[in-house]
Parts: C-alpha cells; sequence; structure tokens
C-alpha cells in the first residue's frame, strides 16, 4: 500500500506511479512484484465497422434495370439505331466508377483507376459502334484515355508513396496537368493531320511550371515554409 | 392487451438528442458496474442475462430510423452476449453493429459492468436492469435466499406498463414555458486522446468520512462534492491564464422520479447547472459551498422542475417542428447542442447517491461504480455513488490532463478525507509535464535506483532474518510439547 508523495492520495497497488499528477511510486520497503493485478484489464478493444451493402444493391440494380429495358426498347419498341448502346454504356460506366465507393472498399486504388480507364474505352466504343465511325475513336479516344489513365495512375503512386503535404501534392497535380495537356494536344494534332506543334498546351506546361518552381522553393526553403504555415492557418 | 406486447416504442423526450450526436467516434453511453465479493463466472452471467432481460423490454431493443422520428422496436436477434470487459470502456456504440443491441455486459475479475445507450434509459433504469441482472446472477450461484425489492425486479412478472411509459408527457403540464439561461461557460482545454481512449480516475473514500466534512460547511454529501469539482475547476482556469474568464458550471442531472411518481425504467431527468462566476470576484471555497447549496435550494423543487420538462416537450409537441424529415432536425439538434448546449456547462456531475439493495443480497456486494461515460467535447465527466460506507467518485475524461482530478482529489485530501485511487491511465506522467521535466525525472530515478536496489536488498534480508527467527521459535514451542507427548 503506497501514498503520492505529491497528492496524498492511495495508490492501488498495481500503480508505478500517480494516475493524478505522474510521481513515480518508489517505496523500498514494498518489494516490488510483477503480474499484480490491476483494477481495470488491460485489453483495448476496437469498435466493430458496419457497412451497409443496401447502396450497393441499389445502385446495382438501378443501373442493371435501365440497361436491360433501354435495350428492349430499342430491340422491339423503338428499332432502327442502336441508341440503347449509349444508356447501356453510361450505366456499366456509372457502375464501375461506384465500385470503390459502395461495393468493393478494400480494393488497391490502382487496380480502381484501371478499371475506370478500362470502362471509358469500352463505353467510347460503343458510342463509336453507335454512330458507326471509327477513326475517331482509334486515333483520339483509345490514346486520350490510355494517357489519362496513365497519368491518373502515376499521380496516385506519387501521393501514395513520396510526401503527402497538401504543397507536395499541389507540386504532383500541376506537373501531371502540364503533362496532359501536351499529351491531349499532340493526338488532337495527329488526328486533324496537321504537323505536330506545341501550341496552346505549351502555354499551359509553362504556367505549370512556374507554379512547380514556386511550389519547390517553397518545399526547399524550411524558413519560408513555416512563414507561410504561419500567415495562412485556419 | 398487454403493453409489453407492442411491437414498437417511441424515443422518449430526452432520448431523442442522443441519437443524433451519434458520430464514427462518440455515443452517449454510460456504465454501471458492481463489484462483487467473489469472481465472476462467465457462463452463470449469461444464463442470468438470458433469463433477466424478457423482463425489459425496452432495453432488449433495436432502434431505427423512420421518416421524421427514430424508435425503438423488440429485438429478437440472438443477444446480448457477455464478454470479457475492455480497458477503454463505454466505446462508441453504432446502432447496427453487435446485432442491433443497445446494451452491453462485460465481467473482469469480480466486476460486472453493464452499458447502455442513453436512448433506452437513464442510470436508474439502468441500474434496475443492472441490479436485477445480479441478483438473478447470484442466485444461479448458489445463494436462492435473495429475495426482490427496490432495484431488483421479479423476473417472472410481466412488465408493468408503468415502467415502459415517457414520464415526461404525463408531467409536462405547466401553464408557462420558462425560458432557459444560455451563457458560454469555461471549457477545459486539453489535448485530446486518440482514438479511441476513455481515461478513468476512481477515487474511493469513506461515506462517514465526506458526511462529516460536508457537515462541517453545512452542506450535503451532493452540494459539497459538487462545490469541490467547481473549485477544481476554477483553479484549472486560473492556472490556465485565460485571456478572459467565463463562468463555471456544471451539468447535473437530477433524478425526477424522486418528485414525480413514476416507475419508468427509461429516461427520465433533467438538467440543472450549478455554478460560480468568478469574474464578480475571486469565491472563497465556503462561498462556493454556500452559493451551491443555495442554489439546490431554490432550484430543486416540483415547481421548477415541471417548468423545465414543460419547455422540453413544447418543443417536440410543436407540429412544425414534428413535420420536419428526421435528417433536417439531427443536422439543427446537433448544431444547437455544440453551440449552445455542450458550452453551457463545464463538466458533467451526476450523484446517484446511497444504493439501496435488498438486506440478503448486501453481503455479496463490495461497491459500485459509475460512469457518464465518454463526454462529448474535450472534457472531464465526473459520476457519484455509495454503496454501505464506500463511496465512489468515478471521472471518465477523453484528454490527457489529470488537472481537474488532481484539484478535486487533493482537495479532499486537504480537507482530511482519506481517498485512494485507480485508474486505467497509462504511465503516461511525464508526458504531461514536459520534456524538460521528463528528462530530470528520468536522472532522477536512475540516480535512485541503486539506493533502491540496497533498501530492497535490505529489506529481503530483513524479512529472511525475521522468517527464520519465527521458524526457529515455532520448532522450539513444538520441542517440549513432544517431550510432554
Amino acid at each position: 500500500m503506497s501514498y503520492c508523495v505529491n497528492c496524498g492520495v492511495e495508490l492501488d497497488a498495481s500503480a508505478k506511479e500517480c494516475p493524478l499528477c505522474g510521481t513515480p511510486v518508489l517505496n523500498p520497503r514494498e518489494i516490488r512484484k510483477e503480474n499484480v493485478e490491476t483494477p481495470f484489464p488491460k485489453e483495448k478493444a476496437q469498435v466493430e465497422e458496419i457497412r451497409s451493402k443496401d447502396f450497393g444493391w441499389l445502385v446495382t440494380m438501378v443501373s442493371l434495370a435501365t440497361a436491360v429495358t433501354c435495350g428492349l426498347l430499342n430491340r422491339f419498341a423503338f428499332p432502327g439505331r442502336p441508341w440503347s448502346l449509349a444508356v447501356i454504356g453510361a450505366c456499366v460506366t456509372f457502375w464501375v466508377f461506384l465500385i470503390p465507393v459502395v461495393i468493393f472498399r478494400k480494393w488497391s486504388p490502382f487496380l480502381y483507376i484501371l478499371l475506370d480507364g478500362t470502362a471509358v474505352i469500352w463505353y467510347l466504343y460503343l458510342i463509336a459502334r453507335m454512330v458507326e465511325r471509327f477513326e475517331w475513336f482509334y486515333e483520339l479516344g483509345i490514346p486520350i484515355a490510355l494517357w489519362v489513365t496513365f497519368l491518373a495512375e502515376v499521380f496516385a503512386v506519387a501521393v501514395m508513396k513520396l510526401p503527402r503535404s497538401i504543397l507536395a501534392r499541389a507540386l504532383y497535380f500541376f506537373t501531371v496537368m502540364g503533362i496532359l495537356c501536351v499529351g491531349i494536344e499532340l493526338a488532337i494534332d495527329s488526328y486533324a493531320q496537321v504537323p505536330r506543334r506545341l501550341g496552346w498546351s505549351a502555354v499551359v506546361l509553362t504556367v505549370c511550371a512556374i507554379i512547380d518552381i514556386a511550389i519547390v522553393t517553397t518545399l526547399s526553403q524550411r524558413k519560408l515554409r513555416n512563414e507561410l504555415k504561419r500567415r495562412l492557418h485556419f | 392487451m398487454a403493453e409489453h406486447k407492442r411491437d414498437w416504442y417511441r424515443l422518449d423526450l430526452s432520448a431523442i438528442v442522443y441519437p443524433t450526436l451519434q458520430r464514427k467516434d462518440f455515443s452517449s453511453v454510460y456504465r454501471l458496474s458492481v463489484l462483487l465479493k467473489e469472481k465472476v463466472d462467465p457462463d452463470i452471467l449469461q444464463q442470468a442475462v438470458d433469463r433477466t432481460m424478457p423482463r425489459f423490454p425496452t432495453y432488449k431493443t433495436a432502434m431505427r430510423r423512420g421518416l421524421f422520428w427514430r424508435y425503438l422496436e423488440p429485438n429478437t436477434r440472438p443477444g446480448p452476449f457477455v464478454r470479457p470487459d475492455v480497458k477503454n470502456p463505454c466505446q462508441p456504440m453504432n446502432v447496427k453493429a453487435d446485432n442491433r443491441y443497445l446494451v452491453r455486459f462485460y465481467y473482469y475479475r469480480n466486476r460486472i459492468s453493464l452499458e447502455a445507450h442513453h436512448s433506452l434509459g437513464d442510470g436508474t433504469g439502468g441500474m434496475y436492469l443492472l441490479l436485477t441482472l445480479t441478483a438473478e446472477y447470484l442466485r444461479l450461484m448458489g445463494h436462492g435466499e435473495i429475495e426482490n425489492g427496490g432495484y431488483v425486479l421479479d423476473i417472472h412478472e410481466e412488465p408493468d406498463p408503468g415502467e415502459l411509459e415517457d414520464a415526461y408527457l404525463r408531467y409536462a403540464n405547466a401553464k408557462v414555458c420558462p425560458p432557459r439561461p444560455g451563457e458560454k461557460t469555461y471549457r477545459v482545454r486539453g489535448t485530446k486522446e486518440p482514438f479511441y481512449t476513455l481515461n478513468i480516475i476512481d477515487g474511493i473514500m469513506s461515506v462517514s468520512a465526506v458526511r462529516a466534512v460536508a457537515g462541517k460547511y453545512g452542506a450535503s454529501i451532493t452540494e459539497y462534492l459538487n462545490a469541490v469539482l467547481l473549485y477544481a475547476l476554477l483553479r484549472k482556469q486560473e492556472e490556465s491564464s485565460l485571456f478572459r474568464l467565463r463562468p463555471v458550471r456544471i451539468a447535473m442531472p437530477v433524478n425526477l422520479r424522486r418528485f414525480f411518481p413514476s416507475k419508468t425504467l427509461r429516461n427520465f431527468i433533467t438538467m440543472i447547472y450549478p455554478g460560480v462566476d468568478p469574474r464578480l470576484g475571486k469565491y472563497t471555497f465556503e462561498e462556493i459551498v454556500t452559493q451551491v447549496h443555495h442554489y439546490m435550494r431554490y432550484y430543486v423543487n416540483e415547481k421548477f422542475l415541471r417548468g423545465d420538462i414543460t419547455t422540453n416537450a413544447r418543443t417536440q409537441s410543436n407540429p412544425f417542428i414534428r413535420v420536419v424529415p428526421l435528417w433536417l432536425k439531427d443536422l439543427v439538434v446537433r448544431q444547437f447542442y455544440t453551440k449552445v448546449q455542450d458550452r453551457n456547462s463545464s463538466a458533467g456531475l451526476t450523484n446517484m447517491g446511497a444504493l439501496r439493495v435488498p438486506e440478503s443480497m448486501e453481503p455479496y456486494i463490495e461497491r459500485f461504480d459509475i460512469y457518464m461515460g465518454q463526454p462529448f467535447s474535450n472534457r472531464t465527466n465526473c459520476a457519484i455513488i455509495s454503496f454501505g460506507d464506500v463511496l465512489t467518485v468515478n471521472f471518465a475524461s477523453s484528454i490527457v490532463e489529470t488537472d481537474v482530478e488532481r484539484f478535486f482529489f487533493r482537495k479532499l485530501v486537504q480537507d482530511g478525507i482519506p481517498v485512494k485511487i485507480e485508474s486505467n491511465r497509462e504511465s503516461r506522467g511525464p508526458e504531461r509535464q514536459g520534456p524538460k521535466r521528463q528528462e530530470l525525472e528520468r536522472q532522477e530515478l536512475e540516480r535512485q535506483e541503486p539506493k533502491r536496489q540496497e533498501l530492497e536488498r535490505q529489506e529481503l534480508e530483513r524479512r529472511e532474518l525475521e522468517r527464520q527467527e519465527t521458524e526457529r521459535q515455532g520448532s522450539e514451542r513444538q520441542k517440549p510439547e513432544r517431550q510432554e507427548g
């Protein structure tokens, strides 16, 4: 039986310090015992996580129903152009985009981005089938969709593996945006069959570069960074 | 038709608020524990739970959302199951988790604990459940002589309709709705503990010692302990050297069953706010006691409380409020609670008073502990209960600092009340006091270690010698006996 020399309260036999003031218990007359029973258990509990599947079901059923009914309408009521492909494609793309939100939440983000990219390309293909013209799909649709997917993956890698402060993330974002614009312009040029030359995307690239330099400078100067933090804290 | 066969229950007047405050890391969950004199057998406890729960239809429920209000419906899923106790009690309660049960039962050594969501009922209602369960458990353990009475209900009886009623509505009949005082009060600033920790500090003392000291100040035990908590908060405010002082006030639930006869096992409490305003000048402890004493005598009576209930009920019965969809109500209530209600008091304190159990049960019970649960904001809540001559003051807080608790218990010790402290806090003492102090303490400990070891060695030697001495004496005493034989 010990008392806290600081607070004057009696302490439990298992106490190594006073819970009130943190003064350690030093009682040479008392032989230190290991594994004294504590008044409270030592195991911590975790909160049980509950995830409702109802919303996922609802989304799945609604998109499925829309796709099927439109397909039937197109087949029997309004035959002619395959307009239902646009609706079906939209439903599927919508569903794929919602996968991380409502259905499988534990997958890797890279997989989500890959699936989203695939869904978009597939949707573009359906539209091409619908209008029965494919050259824009091969020369513009696929390259841009692939380019966006690739850059999204790169951005995801950067955010997850590299430093993830707000400034650092802004740096990745602007870099990726600049590169994206260059790719888009090159693809458009090749589709329009004009000589490949950097035009408007060069302006975007310059602006992004300026912003990047500003961010890198701020990131590398600790004093500057702290000053910004102080002035802009909220 | 028996009332308990009803297939749903409205939430009572104060139960409406608790689920709206539900966050991922917060639920209004309180905990009542009884410490027996023997180790708890989990299997028998489970049997006792299974036998007891049907007697408490409003506790064997699940919470559902309607379009305008939430409601309770009888829960027929398996459970609730008893489980080993945990270090961080009063965990947030997801209404969908745990087979949708809103009560939990824990056991640890000789302790049986009940945790219940506040929307099912208040501490008194929970205490009926806990004590009926404990009595049933003891009977199953072979103590058949335990009779019903007081908090122990007969589990073979049909539930009384009066136990399931919303007693507020019966008594909310004042002709006027007195306005509520609302003022920003001092709030303890503390370092929030990581998700999810509940820090507990229990102070165990003797009722007669506290009563003697309280009597010296001319106050009751509740008034005295209230004053000590106010004093601790005032000290804390002084030490924090804030830019501006604020009044210090305590939110204290009053059990309305004392004033309005009702058998209800659901919520039937209202809040009162005793406090002092340090902006008027420095209060001595005696002045705080006087202030609390007179506040209680003035406000805690049937008339004022009836007015308070009426104000509460009037809001809920307003047809314009009733037709608002639930999500909008939630939004408004939560805003109101965070911005006004929560800032209206600096700490919570509840006193369940002296608990009576049937006489045949008394020998099996050591003491009770009650916890108001996790505080909504960063502060500390205090709950008091006494049984026999043991009074326990249980602090539950979600912050690292223990200043309020320290001032509180030191004041009691200064007034001559011996206090024993138990806690689930880990060694975080040095962390509370900054790195410099930490370093100094470490050095001091290191310096003292050889001395301590030396003293410990001497003590062991001394005991060894003593043991040998007694053995020698024992054998000498036995020798003549043998000769005689």
